[in-house]
């Protein structure tokens, strides 16, 4: 008896809210309209204005540049709130995630140019085509977890502002920008006219480093913390 | 737009500098934001309500942020809850994953910067996917600071709020996609327009005030908010209850004016009603069943959050009676938050003092730290709503729509409430103002405490009777864009 009424908490009771919410949720799907009015028109009608010929990059890095730019905010605060979690020691000079066989030595030697050459091109060919800074950057992040792993790239101890400088340069950059636009007058995010292009570039091209960079320092799960913390944790 | 991006900046600069500077960057950083609300204010009040488009592209394909007199009033709300905390933190000690290497430390401030920045995004956004861009910015850095105590009950606890919150944000943005899909536009008040009585956008209504109100704590979906805000830090519970909260509240309230109306029937609105009386009841009365202090004012918060949301019953019909309940339901938010956070750092610098919660061992408190005493006193006198502080204005108001509008049970719990608010706050007084011979307070084993801590807590108290003064403006600045 007790372990029917467990039964049908754990997998009864949830599976039955689930259906529920199904069958509003295909009323509601089915409820419509058959063509979304969308957006799309008026994008299409500002496109020229927008410095960029791909509707998706306007449309993250002009029209609602706002909120990329508090998504790139959202990516700095993971790192700071991972960071504050947990520290993890570096014994070496390098990450400790050391995997050292042969085969991942050579491939990497291989993929890693390659993969920073596609990461490039990626972002480059985001202003016509789909590609650009979020794409590039994890192509990016991917070719550092690697490197990382086959430890051909490591932290120094007593070395960690790079890292800092890496996880917030996408933001202090965009904000800069932000600030730049105001200060010329324009309303905010409001690029000039003849550089929207340059500027868009610029952004983008640091952003892929930026979201690389903060996406392979998550991927270390804990601050890589420096040799004199690693003597105050042994001694404690 | 200054309000947004200088908090931002100091986020950027408290991150980059944490050893030293970022106690003094904030404090840059604080000075700069309020002079930039004060700007503002100073717009609204000669102009009426702003529009700004962002980038230049006028909504719908651009970002519209909006400035009315409930969007200021949130702004002055931040303002001072967070100018207090700041000081606050500057002489609280943090404990931090590791005792004495004060991580936690360093890392309040770029959270409690990115904090503000999202509460600040929230309160001026007029697009409802840039609210839930800020919603997410609030949740991850809420969560963050709750965790940042790095206990193991505050990880826990922070999990557990961290799970919920984001059940609540994905309900949410399921709902902003369904609104989307049908209507074409993000911008609150075209949504508002364009918005049809049908399934779909029933399912949205629906989807998007349960993740509030999950968020917000309202009864019954309360569970996770008295473990997260009573095992955090001493000022991060005071900017969770004090200003967290009230952000994803304040959203409740701008949609269901700006984009709900058309589809938000009485009904909804009695629902929303008494899921707050019931929790008005609930959270004082496990309030006064606790034996600690922080759970104690955490179960407080629960009950008070009721209050808001009798908001949206009383203010049904759209007329004077329901601007009165309006501007109650706000009124009590603002003074809410300043009351609350001013009784955790309180509260926050006696647990450090005595290096317990217990309620059994405050007796004595009121000698040795007569301002932290002072000022939860005070702070307490708001909670039960007497006059003449913030408090009693704002449900004096909530009372007279409950009458004038023939709703007299609501009238009943908002008095039953008050009533037990005495309760657990003189529960509270009677142990610290008891002069007891051995007590913890008096003993050697008390800490000292810094006078910054006190004098925070207690300026940010007696602020709350100056709201209870200058009620008659800040209404008034309240009407300005008012959905009445």
């Amino acid at each position: 008896m007790l372990k029917l009424t467990a039964i049908w908490l754990t997998h009864l009771l949830p599976g039955l809210l689930v259906t529920i919410f199904g069958i509003f949720l295909l009323q509601a799907v089915i409820a419509l309209p058959a063509q979304p009015v969308g957006l799309t028109t008026e994008v299409q009608r500002e496109l020229p204005n927008s410095g960029v010929t791909n509707p998706v990059t306007a449309v993250l890095l002009n029209f609602r540049g706002y909120d990329t730019l508090l998504e790139i905010a959202v990516l700095l605060l993971a790192v700071v709130a991972v960071w504050s979690l947990h520290v993890v020691p570096l014994r070496t000079g390098h990450a400790r995630y050391v995997a050292e066989t042969p085969v991942l030595a050579h491939l990497v030697r291989l993929l890693a140019p390659v993969m920073i050459l596609v990461a490039g091109y990626i972002t480059w060919i985001g202003s016509a085509r789909p590609g650009g800074a979020f794409q590039g950057g994890s192509v990016l992040a991917a070719a550092m977890v690697l490197l990382l792993l086959a430890s051909m790239i490591g932290i120094r101890p007593r070395q960690r502002w790079p890292l800092r400088v890496v996880a917030v340069l996408g933001l202090a950059v965009f904000v800069v920008i932000a600030g730049g636009t105001l200060v010329v007058g324009n309303q905010f995010l409001e690029y000039p006219r003849n550089q929207a292009y340059a500027l868009m570039l610029v952004l983008e091209s640091v952003l892929t480093i930026s979201i690389g960079g903060t996406l392979a320092l998550l991927f270390f799960g804990a601050i890589p913390e420096t040799a004199s913390f690693e003597t105050m944790n042994d001694e404690g | 737009m200054w309000p947004i991006l200088l908090p931002l900046i100091g986020t950027i600069f408290t991150f980059l500098f944490k050893r030293g500077g970022a106690a003094t960057i904030s404090l840059v950083t604080v000075s700069a934001i309020t002079l930039a609300v004060a700007g503002l204010t100073r717009q609204v009040l000669q102009h009426g309500e702003q529009y700004y488009a962002v980038g230049g592209w006028e909504a719908p394909l651009g970002i519209a942020l909006h400035a009315d007199g409930l969007s200021v009033l949130m702004l002055i709300m931040t303002t001072i809850v967070g100018a207090s905390t700041s000081v606050y933190a500057m002489g609280y000690v943090f404990q931090g994953p590791r005792a004495g290497s004060a991580v936690g430390g360093y890392f309040f401030w770029p959270l409690w910067m990115f904090l503000w920045t999202a509460l600040n995004v929230i309160f001026l956004s007029a697009d409802i996917f840039n609210l839930y861009v800020g919603l997410e910015i609030l949740s991850l850095s809420a969560v963050a600071l709750v965790t940042l105590e790095g206990k193991p009950a505050a990880i826990v606890a922070g999990m557990r709020y961290l799970l919920a919150s984001f059940l609540g944000s994905l309900a949410f943005l399921l709902g902003v996609a369904l609104l989307y899909t049908a209507s074409g536009t993000l911008e609150l008040n075209s949504l508002g327009t364009r918005m049809l009585s049908n399934p779909s956008s029933g399912l949205a209504l629906a989807l998007i005030m349960l993740g509030l109100a999950l968020k917000t704590a309202l009864f019954p979906l309360h569970f996770w908010l008295p473990p997260a805000h009573a095992s955090a830090a001493a000022p991060v519970s005071a900017l969770l209850s004090g200003l967290v909260v009230k952000a994803t509240f304040y959203m409740v309230l701008r949609l269901w004016f700006d984009v709900f109306p058309a589809i938000a029937t009485p009904a909804v609105a009695q629902i929303l009603g008494a899921l707050g009386a019931v929790g008005i009841l609930w959270g004082s009365i496990l309030a006064l069943r606790q034996q600690q202090l922080k759970l104690l004012i955490a179960f407080s918060t629960v009950a008070q959050i009721g209050y808001l949301f009798l908001l949206f019953p009383l203010s049904n019909g759209m007329t004077e009676i329901g601007l009165d309940a309006w501007s109650g339901g706000v009124y009590f938010a603002l003074t809410h938050a300043c009351a609350k956070a001013a009784a955790f750092m309180a509260t926050g610098t006696l647990v450090y003092a005595l290096g317990s919660d217990r309620l059994d061992d405050l007796p004595g408190t009121f000698r040795r730290y007569p301002l932290s005493v002072a000022a939860f006193t005070v702070a307490g006198v708001n909670l039960m709503g007497l006059p003449p502080s913030g408090g009693f204005i704002a449900k004096w108001l909530l009372l007279t729509s409950a009458l004038n509008s023939g709703q007299w049970w609501f009238a009943v719990v908002i008095l039953a409430g008050s009533l037990l608010g005495a309760g657990y706050v003189f529960m509270v007084l009677s142990r610290m103002l008891l002069d007891q011979p051995q007590s913890i307070a008096d003993s050697k084993q008390a800490r000292p405490v810094t006078l910054t801590t006190e004098l925070s807590a207690l300026a940010l108290a007696v602020f709350v009777f100056v709201l209870g003064v200058t009620a008659t403006p800040l209404i008034a600045l309240l009407r300005i864009g008012a959905p009445f």
